[in-house]
């Protein structure tokens, strides 16, 4: 009912005049919220269905989002907004099931690993119970199945297989007839998620051939190799996708590029690795100002509205001290350290205070 | 004002971001559940009271209705709005609770407010000629003002400030003190004026305009109690605001003690500058914790409801220090305000004989 606020401008007018605010129907929110947490407005809610285990430190969350959620396609990914000891914390995963499967019951599944100090990984693991609501994003990324169909070169590692088993299970549902190969990089064979499934889908799909790899199972260890890559045939005319650790993506990268396989040709989509410690060695990087597209780097301790207004953008400020919260802006990636506490910032959107906060790696932000 | 040395100032410095720092790595789950209650409590009353209010032709109804519609703005301007707005939340990372998109139920813009309470007047509390809420350049509050026959009525500018309350702080950065002395000209003022305009005349759209229209057979009902709703906030938010500097004991400062003052100095002025009062946990609540002005001052950005907690720290540390901490009763520190509103509005001699606690030295 409340939605006609979003729906009909004139109501959505009048509905920021009452209200004092540009989504006046998440007005209602805190009570909503209270009766039924899938009616709240301020972002789409997703209920957790079920939760499985995959392996030792992986489970896969079964969710089924509110009506208004938009949908997605095979291997794209979605915000997820936890809130974890009060704190709203935002990340980025992939979605690990097919849209056939969310137009057939309306669920979704993420498949999750536990990230060393991962603070939304760990909260989601420990403490996340079928039941609970959680906050999720449109699906965004463009991570996609060939089309029209030509054959396909999966190379992932650990789990970076999510989004590919999204896209298997796609193509398989679809009829693809196109040589599909999987060269899967794990540590040991029971670190391998979703075994069954990708057993399943080589045994019933004749066009998918999988060939999974434990790296530590054997002396010396085995990693990606020129070796592997002449075993898949036809080679050169398949688009690759690759979705795993940075080591593996860097390699499989060279490895595809001197087999002159074209950039274009070859897909990559992000994988969120645990953050080193940081020290004070790690301060300054790369700062991105996204609303005016302006790329600079940064050294040291500058904190970055300095770097902000050095690069002649004139953010708001006040106090210059950290006081009065004047220059808080959205920062959308990366991690800075309060010059104030020393403390690290998570690694995902969140209000900062450009006053007094140092860039420690790529930081991009709302200016 | 007390004067300390560097080491001290330093020292000083220390005891409280020992006490800030303490908070802020105890912030949490506890914190986000007070101010998600305290914001269910305001949706509640002011919906509580909208519903209510057509059928406030019958007394005790329009009592009811009027009653809780004004708490419910007093609550969300004073424990909500001012200390979301001041980034007590930001932490939580909620797009509703955020410092710079927050907009009151209110005359006064928010970004405006940002610009002259945040930053002005946190910045520069107290220091006459830069804390332009030191009299909100309309009442003669120290001796920095020369006395002038018109002071004398500046008590029906206090009172007339206090009913128009939320218009009154709406256009303080008008400035119009300074456009009158031509230091600055209208024409600067036109975009803040047209913020101003949209967002005045959307709130009395709201309450003078829309409800009572839609309820139309009982629209002058619903106009008085919308009315009545928002003199009650006006009045109150007013008194609580005026205790926080104006009392007795409150310190002035001028240009010269300030200048390149250290982190330390800055929060000895904040300490000396401010005033609390003492309540049960509703006069709390409904003075957005301002009743604990001193601490706020000392720590703007800590959420409100954490005051209380670390009041006695702040009074151990300023009792170290040999500073004093300003409190009483709130009716003992309101008399205050009124007698240095009215004392203030004497000539000075008069005014030593009436009011020697407000003595001027200078003056026989």
């Amino acid at each position: 009912m409340i939605s006609v606020l979003e729906k009909s401008p004139t109501l959505h007018w009048l509905g920021r005049q009452l209200f004092n605010r540009d989504d006046p129907a998440a007005f209602f929110d805190p009570l909503l919220e209270r009766i039924n947490p899938m009616w709240v407005r301020q972002y789409t809610p997703a209920r957790v269905k079920a939760i499985y285990n995959e392996t030792a430190d992986t489970k896969t969350f079964v969710l089924a989002p509110a009506g208004r959620w938009k949908g997605f396609a095979a291997g794209q990914h979605v915000n997820i907004g936890i809130d974890v000891d009060g704190v709203r914390r935002n990340r980025t995963f992939s979605l690990s099931s097919s849209p056939i499967q969310w137009r057939a019951d309306g669920t979704v599944t993420l498949t999750i690993k536990r990230l060393p100090g991962g603070l939304v990984t760990n909260w989601m693991h420990d403490h996340l119970e079928p039941g609970a609501v959680i906050g999720l994003g449109e699906a965004f990324g463009d991570f996609r199945i060939p089309d029209p169909q030509e054959p396909a070169l999966y190379i992932a590692g650990g789990s970076g297989i999510t989004p590919v088993l999204s896209q298997l299970e796609t193509m398989a549902a679809s009829d693809y007839r196109a040589p599909v190969t999987l060269l899967y990089f794990v540590r040991t064979q029971a670190d391998v998620i979703a075994a069954e499934k990708l057993h399943a889908l080589a045994s019933r799909w004749p066009a998918f051939t999988l060939k999974v790899f434990a790296t530590s199972d054997t002396h010396p260890p085995q990693f990606l190799s020129e070796q592997h890559l002449d075993e898949v045939p036809g080679i050169a005319a398949r688009r690759c996708y690759l979705c795993g650790p940075k080591g593996l993506m860097d390699l499989a990268n060279d490895l595809l590029y001197r087999r002159g396989i074209g950039e274009d040709r070859i897909h990559s989509t992000f994988f969120s690795a645990p953050t080193a410690n940081l020290d004070t060695e790690s301060l300054g990087g790369a700062v991105h100002f996204q609303r005016s597209n302006l790329d600079v780097s940064s050294e040291g301790d500058a904190v970055l509205l300095d770097i902000a207004e050095a690069a002649k953008l004139s953010p708001r400020y006040g106090c210059r001290m950290g006081i009065c919260h004047q220059c808080s802006c959205r920062k959308t990636s990366g991690t800075v350290i309060n010059r104030l506490t020393g403390k690290a910032s998570g690694p995902g959107e969140e209000t900062i205070q450009l006053c007094v906060s140092v860039p420690s790696g790529p930081v991009s932000v709302e200016l | 004002m007390k004067t300390m040395n560097e080491t001290q100032l330093k020292e000083l410095e220390k005891d409280l971001d020992t006490i800030r720092d303490q908070v802020i790595s105890d912030l949490g789950e506890r914190d986000a559940r007070y101010i998600r209650k305290i914001v269910r409590l305001h949706r509640s009353l002011e919906i509580g009271g909208r519903v209510l209010m057509p059928f406030g032709f019958i007394p005790p109804v329009f009592l009811a209705a009027t009653t809780a519609l004004g708490i419910s703005k007093i609550i969300e301007n004073m424990e909500i709005g001012h200390n979301v707005m001041h980034g007590q939340y930001d932490w939580m990372n909620d797009p509703s609770l955020h410092s710079q998109t927050y907009e009151w139920d209110t005359v006064c813009t928010g970004d405006s407010w940002r610009r002259t309470h945040n930053y002005e007047h946190h910045t520069y509390t107290n220091i006459i000629g830069k804390d332009r809420d030191y009299g909100y350049a309309l009442l003669r509050l120290s001796d920095d003002d020369k006395w002038k026959p018109a002071h004398t009525l500046q008590f029906i500018n206090y009172i007339l400030l206090s009913v128009f309350f939320q218009w009154g702080v709406g256009l303080h950065e008008l400035e119009s003190e300074r456009i009158h002395r031509r230091e600055i000209s209208v024409r600067e003022k036109i975009p803040f004026l047209k913020d101003f305009f949209r967002k005045g005349g959307r709130q009395a759209f709201k309450d003078y305009v829309f409800f009572p229209l839609i309820t139309f057979p009982v629209a002058p009902v619903v106009l008085a109690g919308n009315i009545g709703a928002n003199l009650i906030r006006n009045l109150w938010s007013s008194t609580v605001i005026f205790c926080g500097h104006f009392t007795q004991d409150a310190e002035t400062f001028t240009e010269e003690e300030c200048e390149g003052e250290s982190k330390g100095h800055w929060y000895l002025r904040q300490l000396t500058g401010s005033s609390n009062f003492t309540g049960g946990k509703w006069v709390h609540l409904l003075s957005g914790h301002l009743s604990y002005q001193v601490e706020h001052h000392v720590f703007p950005d800590l959420p409100a409801h954490r005051y209380p907690e670390i009041s006695e720290k702040v009074q151990a540390v300023c009792k170290k220090h040999g500073i004093p901490y300003n409190t009483g009763t709130f009716a003992k520190q309101y008399s205050t305000v009124l007698k240095r509103i009215f004392g203030y509005s004497l000539p000075d001699r008069m005014r030593n004989r009436l009011l020697p606690e407000f003595r001027n030295r200078a003056v026989g």
